[in-house]
């Protein structure tokens, strides 16, 4: 219930805008809604990290590390999940949600990976990027599971958007499965993978071999210099936060430019406890925000609202935002908030020896790798399995590791292993999962968290089109690996729980049809016009894609529907 | 944009070296010696992890990294708890191979002596995982990535600038340390 006119402090606590959430999308709706001339609230629920200033361990050597940068027995015990993570270490743990001050109930087992902080996991994302094309929007109504409101050719010119400014190296490749974007220059192959790639495209014809697209500046062009952000170091120390401003973040991009039109409040330690809802107008007023340190409960009130909490804590958000006219959480007329959540399939990889090439090395750390545009069930079904996968691969030289399983001691042993020892090529995939009715979230109904709100309950499982979708790739991982003539080939199901892909997407999603959907063509609620969900949660699929480009897009575009909407006096 | 440019534009003009200036010089000698280790045990995996990765012409050997002290240490914060057991039994035991092949401790021996005793010891079977191993792990990982380990006996290049992806390796060529 609303209590606007009355509370204390109303015209303080009233903004034009308020967007839940600081990371990736969140960014990018505060960007737009202040550049548009809104006075917005960006609510935070964890701690302010300052770019730069807050990075404390960007600039550390290996040796500055108490732990040599391995995560110390005490953390991995007191983090089971956290720990999981590829990129939680003694370097990065900062920015890693803690298992036990945040905890939530496993229905079923799933890896929730958080960063609670100002820029959220945008610090700590794999900044790989890449469009979605046609097939990816047209391909849940083509296998009957869902319905996109949006066509790529809606989204393409809010994809240009945001790369030129966020800035995204690339190859223009010209491939209908990838469209091109706005590109700098794309980083190199090594020899390796070069042959590799002229092996692989040259045994299977449509199987693409590309180099990563990643939000890098390779070569920063005014729009970056003008946000004081410089070239790449090629350091891959990327999760430490980037003292160059080099890879995109909220912290060195969008939550700056939100700010320089002095239209930004940023307020950190603030978890909203639920969107407030107003009988009398059919819209949100407000939000309920508990102080993450005092845990004060406090309004604030906008007349548009963007939730952006991250997929999950959006659902979380939405479904514990009750009230006379929604009992079962915020526009959930129908019961399927929360549910169709989906993520990606990363169980398969392979990794084998590739011999010859002993006097070609490299020099720099590249922070992206090779990749292959899914080529499985593009046109039509051809497959015992729905949708397809990406893959990922790239070959090195083994460094001074390789002596960890080779026999000797002496002098003789220490030139040897601190000579570039054999080169290795490992291949990885991204799989698309269809979302799933009964792969849900829910609140749990007893326990509570720390600011007295429900705990999320996850109940979200692989099935049998993962699990078949699973040995098609490390078929076809095996049979281009042999085409390569590598050696020695390993393939391997890592048996990883959903969540751990980090790419969990899902349980608001779009549509066209109110009945079986939550948000409408331009990410508002159906039941709830000013409410804009632009997180994971909107998302109808997953694609095979890294997911944080089409959320950026998707929020800039939302962002200026909103605008254009409370001009012509609509929200 | 050269590197130099790059960096001048960014790194310095946000602090970012001041930072790097600021940074503790931790070491491994200047930790707390660990409990129930004697001086005795710890100088000898200082040794046997100095026999492992010896000092040579262009880099000096693990026991100027006080590895002995960084194994202990490790094992006991970062390897599950019986990795203490495993390493107390791999002390106690290259301590008696060289006794009954040499008849002497093994601190006692001379440097030949020495790698001849490690290398029968790592070739000899065990169940299970070889305890050896514990040990040339904790010494490879201490002293690779210490400083002289990193930059010395390996190429540390901390910002690189760019990605070159085909270089003519030379014969004299040393890994990356990262």
């Amino acid at each position: 219930m609303t209590n606007h006119p009355t509370t204390p402090g109303a015209r303080e606590h009233t903004f034009d805008a308020i967007v839940i959430g600081s990371g990736i999308s969140g960014g990018w709706a505060a960007k737009e809604l202040c550049e548009a001339g809104l006075r917005t609230l960006v609510l935070e629920r964890g701690r302010d990290v300052k770019h730069r200033d807050d990075y404390p361990t960007a600039l550390k050597n290996p040796w500055d590390f108490s732990h040599r940068n391995k995560t110390p027995r005490a953390v991995v015990t007191a983090n089971p999940i956290a720990k999981k993570c590829y990129a939680f270490d003694e370097a990065t743990a900062h920015f890693f949600v803690k298992d036990d001050e945040h905890p939530y109930v496993q229905d079923r087992p799933f890896d929730w990976i958080r960063g609670y902080q100002v820029g959220g996991k945008s610090l700590i994302w794999a900044r790989q990027t890449q469009r979605w094309s046609r097939f990816d929007f047209e391909g849940p109504a083509r296998d009957g599971f869902g319905e996109w409101p949006i066509t790529y050719d809606e989204l393409a010119p809010w994809y240009s958007h945001v790369e030129r400014f966020a800035g995204i190296s690339g190859n223009y490749d010209g491939l209908e499965t990838l469209p091109d974007g706005e590109f700098l220059p794309a980083w190199e192959m090594n020899d390796v993978e070069k042959h590799a790639q002229g092996k692989i495209m040259g045994a299977f014809p449509g199987r693409h071999v590309i180099q990563g697209r990643c939000a890098h500046l390779t070569a920063p062009q005014p729009q970056h210099l003008a946000q004081n952000r410089g070239q790449c170091q090629a350091r891959n120390l990327c999760y430490r936060g980037c003292p160059f401003g080099a890879y995109f973040s909220s912290n060195s991009a969008t939550l700056p430019a939100a700010a320089a039109t002095g239209r930004l409040t940023l307020r950190p330690h603030s978890v909203v406890e639920s969107i407030l809802h107003d009988p009398a107008t059919g819209r949100a007023s407000g939000v309920r925000v508990i102080d993450a340190v005092t845990k004060q409960a406090t309004e604030f009130f906008a007349r548009v609202i963007f939730a952006n909490a991250s997929c999950l804590n959006t659902n979380l958000l939405l479904l514990n935002s009750t009230s006379a006219r929604f009992p079962a959480g915020l526009g959930n007329d129908h019961g399927l908030l929360g549910r169709y959540v989906a993520f990606h399939n990363y169980r398969g990889s392979l990794s084998a020896s590739v011999e010859g090439f002993e006097d070609s090395y490299y020099s720099g750390r590249r922070p992206t790798q090779l990749m292959m545009p899914n080529f499985r069930n593009v046109r039509k079904q051809e497959t015992d399995f729905q949708r397809g996968y990406m893959v990922f691969f790239g070959a090195s030289r083994a460094g001074w590791q390789q002596g960890n399983h080779a026999p000797g001691v002496g002098a003789a042993f220490k030139d040897r292993i601190t000579r570039p020892g054999p080169w290795g090529i490992y291949m990885m995939m991204q799989g698309e999962t269809v979302p799933r009715k009964e792969n849900h979230v829910r609140l749990s109904s007893d326990r509570k968290d720390a600011w007295g709100i429900p705990q999320l309950v996850t109940s979200i499982g692989y099935d049998d089109n993962d699990e078949k979708l699973l040995r098609d790739f490390l078929a076809r991982g095996q049979e281009m690996l042999e085409a390569v003539g590598a050696k020695k080939i390993t393939a391997r199901d890592s048996k990883q729980n959903p969540g751990l892909d980090i790419h969990e997407m899902g349980g608001v999603r779009m549509g066209h049809d109110s009945k079986t959907s939550l948000l409408n063509r331009w990410n508002q609620l159906h039941a709830c016009a000013n409410v804009f969900v632009t997180d994971g949660a909107c998302m109808t699929s997953t694609g095979t894609q890294n997911p944080s480009l089409t959320f950026m897009a998707l929020a800039a575009r939302a962002a200026q529907h909103a605008v254009a909407e409370l001009k012509k006096g609509n929200l | 944009m050269n590197r130099r440019e790059a960096l001048r534009q960014t790194a310095l003009a946000a602090g970012a070296a001041a930072l790097w200036a600021s940074l503790p010089a931790r070491t491994w000698a200047a930790l707390a010696a660990p409990a129930g280790w004697s001086a005795t045990d710890e100088a000898l995996l200082t040794l046997i992890g100095d026999t492992i990765i010896p000092a040579t012409a262009t880099s000096p050997g693990a026991g100027a990294v006080a590895i002995g002290r960084f194994i202990i240490t490790q094992a006991t914060e970062f390897y599950p708890p019986q990795s203490i057991d495993t390493l107390r039994r791999a002390v106690l035991e290259i301590d008696a191979a060289s006794r009954q092949r040499f008849n002497q401790s093994f601190a006692a021996l001379s440097v030949a002596e020495r790698e001849q005793v490690l290398t029968a010891y790592e070739a000899a079977r065990q169940s299970g995982t070889h305890p050896f191993r514990l040990i040339k792990e904790l010494t490879l990982l201490g002293y690779f990535t210490s400083e002289p380990g990193a930059t010395q006996a390996l190429r540390y290049d901390p910002i690189p600038g760019s990605f070159n992806g085909s270089l003519k390796l030379a014969p004299t060529d040393r890994s990356w340390a990262l």
